[in-house]
């Protein structure tokens, strides 16, 4: 397909952050290769996986000269993940950087329909959305719950029949398109939240320009064992970990956006999902304690 | 001729000498400029090593400093359009070296002002001193260098490439050679010229470091293969203008990178103007201060098409640092018909009478050649409690040369080290040596190594680059100065007394030899890429 565009120039590099799942990997190396619009650079970016990913990349890569290879010394979380991959692929010059988890298979055409949204969004109506996101499905085609884009809310502003990009403010790390002035403008994603929100503060900085757009003809399909979103009133005791981490961050960035106000009321809504899930009060103390921890928690924000 | 000759009467080398000079440097400028007038400005140099050039695109204005007592003369190369357009080179022609320069150029080492004193009474105590001055620089030098690659555009398609131009000449390759000096990676780049001759391409050299390329004699006798100049005449700058029409006329398919900067620098006209061309650099050791060749050809990696390497850890190093995988090619400098045909007898043999070490390398610093001075004076001591007789030989030239000599006559070792040069029958010596010592502080894989083992001696070698893969791992020594000397002594005594780890040794060394052999030799990584140009293939 022919795209209306204001650039020419339209190199994509893919950043994968990955952690001990090679076989989930490969597949989404395939799925890559089978794109209808390969990225000319395919990044993985290893968070010092201990299992076979290594070997397993770096056969990919000698068959396949668009494969890099990343390896992290140590495991940084996906938030460190993303950001050393998105700088190692800005450095290398990419226009549009299509970032996604290691578990998140793209439709064959899937980079081809982000990149055509983008630009003819650009093109047809001046403004700059400041990433595109897939549809992403749960393995059986259901709508995956964690990665649900957040509209803005004039978000049915530029839908028409053919072209029903709803804008959006926030999106997650899985089949993400930014263009590289998005990140010339506001920088990495912040890799001290190690884990968690890390991919709504980052879209959300980004929307500060202009917010981006939902593909819903781009999809994608997040191989993740349940399909459940983000609520506080899932938390056990082998998930709290993650759960801590993502109170921490959320209230960090609230603090950061809104103030303390903000972030009380955020404490509040935490408060009332655990309750009704009759969460034991000791996970919930805990949660407390990272919100509270997040009022402190002034990470750097870094440019490139 | 010129009329330089004409008008000067002079001794007739040195004017055939100048007047060859002055032929390459107007061979250099009229393929830069070929439509212009060139007007030539000679003088002579102060240096046998390089001309100083100057070029100013235009009618230049001398000045008195042109036309002092070292003014050779002017020329003027009409335009062969007569379009009046006109460039001028001022440069100096390096006078010729003299004999003691031919083999020298490095003034002899001498102690920092400040630690002189140091160095004339505990000679180990200033080595102690540098060595921890270089590890201080080695942190230092984290974060002062680039370590990404430069990206390279793809283009929008708007504008077409620049397509290859028809060329009747034969397909040629440039091989750009750091100087053409003795050392490891010059040995694969004159072996490369041969490779890629015997491929049937014509060769192009040119070298990155001016000197005096004491062996550009070695360069193989043939009208194919062509020694540009370029170090000694052109300034850097011009160096990718002159590459690019290079490119052009003399129908060049191909580049071999092996440690030339200035090659470097042009591979973004190389890949804008000449995109046909393929591009390919050979890499031997991570310098530890600042990452060497392999992190400036990591940093233009995007402009590469293939980076050849010489061992493992340089394929790690391009992995870790630059995130390249699949265009790093191992291809060890081995010859499989010659290297890896019998596997070795080794000399050595426990509790022996006689002990034969030696020593071989160029005499700088990197080879740490006070700490080999140190382990022989220490084994010389050792042999007279152990009732053996130990010969030591010290191969190679440098600017250490004087300092050593002093140190054995200081150590009164002379009766026991035999200093030999550098173009002494290696092999031979090696046949009749027990252990190799090489306490360098920086190595890629060494290939003096390789030689060692194939000649029946026992490397022992710092643990340092790649040596881990040649080298087993009781016979390597750590790299602070005092520990390897004290490690050499340990280990020599290790294995001159005991019989079993004298032949666990021997196997070890077997096995790594036997393993090395097993991956690709830079000749089979190479010479299919020849073969391809030579075919106007990419």
């Amino acid at each position: 397909m022919r795209d209306k565009t204001l650039s020419p120039l339209d190199k994509t590099a893919a950043v994968i952050v990955t952690f001990n799942r090679s076989a989930k990997l490969a597949k989404v190396i395939d799925a890559l290769q089978r794109q209808t619009r390969r990225p000319e650079v395919i990044l993985v970016v290893d968070n010092a996986s201990t299992d076979d990913t290594q070997d397993m990349v770096i056969a990919r890569a000698r068959e396949d000269l668009s494969i890099r290879y990343l390896r992290l010394p140590e495991n940084v979380g996906g938030a460190g993940g993303f950001h050393a991959g998105l700088k190692a692929a800005y450095e290398h010059g990419a226009h549009y950087f299509w970032v996604s988890d290691d578990d998140a298979y793209p439709e064959p055409d899937a980079i081809e329909k982000l990149l055509h949204a983008i630009r003819q969004f650009e093109a047809e109506n001046q403004w700059r959305p400041s990433f595109a996101a897939s549809r992403v499905e749960w393995i059986d085609g259901s709508l995956c719950e964690m990665n649900t884009p957040r509209p803005v809310w004039d978000w049915p502003r530029f839908v028409r029949p053919n072209a029903a990009w709803a804008l959006v403010d926030s999106a997650s790390f899985v089949s993400l398109l930014i263009p590289r002035w998005a990140v010339e403008a506001h920088g990495l994603p912040i890799a001290d939240y190690f884990i968690w929100f890390d991919d709504a503060e980052y879209t959300r900085r980004l929307s500060r320009s202009y917010p981006g757009i939902f593909v819903p003809e781009s999809r994608v399909i997040h191989d993740t064992p349940d399909n459940r979103g983000v609520n506080f009133g899932l938390v056990n005791e082998k998930s709290l970990w993650k759960f801590r981490y993502g109170a921490r961050n959320e209230a960090s960035w609230r603090r950061r956006e809104g103030g303390l106000m903000s972030v009380l009321s955020y404490a509040y809504g935490v408060h009332q999902q655990m309750k009704g899930a009759n969460v034991p009060g000791k996970m919930r103390r805990e949660i407390y304690a990272s919100i509270f921890k997040g009022l402190g928690f002034r990470p750097e924000i870094k440019t490139v | 001729m010129n009329n330089l000759q004409a008008s000067i009467s002079l001794d007739q080398n040195v004017a055939d000498y100048i007047n060859q000079e002055a032929e390459k440097v107007i061979s250099i400028y009229r393929r830069l400029y070929p439509s212009r007038e060139l007007r030539f400005v000679f003088r002579e140099g102060k240096n046998p090593i390089f001309g100083e050039a100057i070029v100013t695109e235009g009618k230049a204005a001398l000045h008195p400093g042109q036309l002092g007592a070292d003014y050779l003369g002017q020329m003027t190369v009409p335009s062969p359009q007569g379009d009046g357009l006109s460039v001028t080179v001022t440069t100096t022609i390096p006078r010729l070296p003299l004999p003691n320069e031919y083999r020298q150029t490095v003034a002899p080492w001498a102690p920092q002002r400040p630690l002189k004193p140091v160095f004339r009474l505990f000679p180990m105590l200033y080595e102690q001193i540098r060595y921890l001055a270089e590890m201080l620089r080695k942190k230092r030098s984290d974060g002062r260098h680039m370590i990404t690659a430069l990206p390279l555009g793809k283009g929008s398609g708007l504008f077409s490439a620049p397509g290859a131009p028809a060329n009747d000449k034969r397909p040629a390759v440039l091989i750009g050679m750091h100087w053409l000096e003795v050392g490891g990676a010059e040995k694969l780049a004159f072996d490369t010229i041969r490779w890629a001759h015997e491929a049937g391409l014509r060769v192009f050299v040119v070298a990155g470091i001016p000197e005096l390329q004491r062996l550009q004699g070695q360069l193989p006798d043939s009208p194919d293969i062509t020694f540009l100049r370029l170090d000694r005449y052109l300034p850097h700058h011009l160096w990718p203008r002159y590459i690019e029409d290079l490119i052009r006329a003399e129908n060049i398919r191909l580049i071999h990178i092996h440690h030339c900067t200035p090659l470097y620098d042009a591979l973004p006209q190389v890949r804008s103007m000449t995109p046909w061309v393929k591009v390919i650099d050979s890499t031997h050791i991570v310098e530890y201060a600042d990452g060497g060749y392999p992190r400036i050809s990591g940093v233009w990696s995007n402009f590469i098409d293939l980076h050849h390497v010489i061992s493992g850890e340089l394929v790690d190093y391009y992995r870790n640092t630059f995130h390249v995988v699949g265009k790093v090619r191992l291809g060890r400098m081995l010859d499989r018909d010659k290297d890896m045909q019998a596997m070795p007898e080794f000399n050595m043999q426990a509790t022996q009478k006689s002990l034969h070490i030696s020593f071989i390398g160029r005499l700088y610093y990197q080879k740490r050649p006070v700490i080999v001075m140190e382990a022989f004076r220490r084994l010389t001591r050792w042999a007279v409690q152990n009732n053996v007789e130990l010969k030591a030989s010290i191969v190679g030239e440098g600017p250490f040369l004087t300092t050593l000599q002093g140190l054995a006559r200081r150590y009164e070792l002379q009766d026991q080290i035999t200093f030999l040069p550098a173009d002494t029958d290696v092999p031979a010596l090696l046949e009749k040596t027990d252990i190799m010592l090489l306490p360098s502080n920086n190595e890629g894989l060494a290939l003096v190594c390789y030689e060692a083992i194939k000649h029946g001696c026992i490397p022992v070698s710092t643990d340092v680059g790649s040596q881990y893969e040649i080298v087993p791992p009781d016979l390597l020594v750590p790299l602070p100065p005092r520990a390897t000397v004290r490690q050499i002594l340990s280990i020599v005594d290790q294995l001159w007394r005991d019989p079993a780890f004298l032949a666990r040794q021997k196997q070890e060394l077997l096995k790594a030899l036997s393993k090395i052999s097993g991956d690709m030799t830079a000749r089979e990584v190479l010479m299919p890429i020849y073969r391809d140009a030579a075919r106007n293939e990419g």
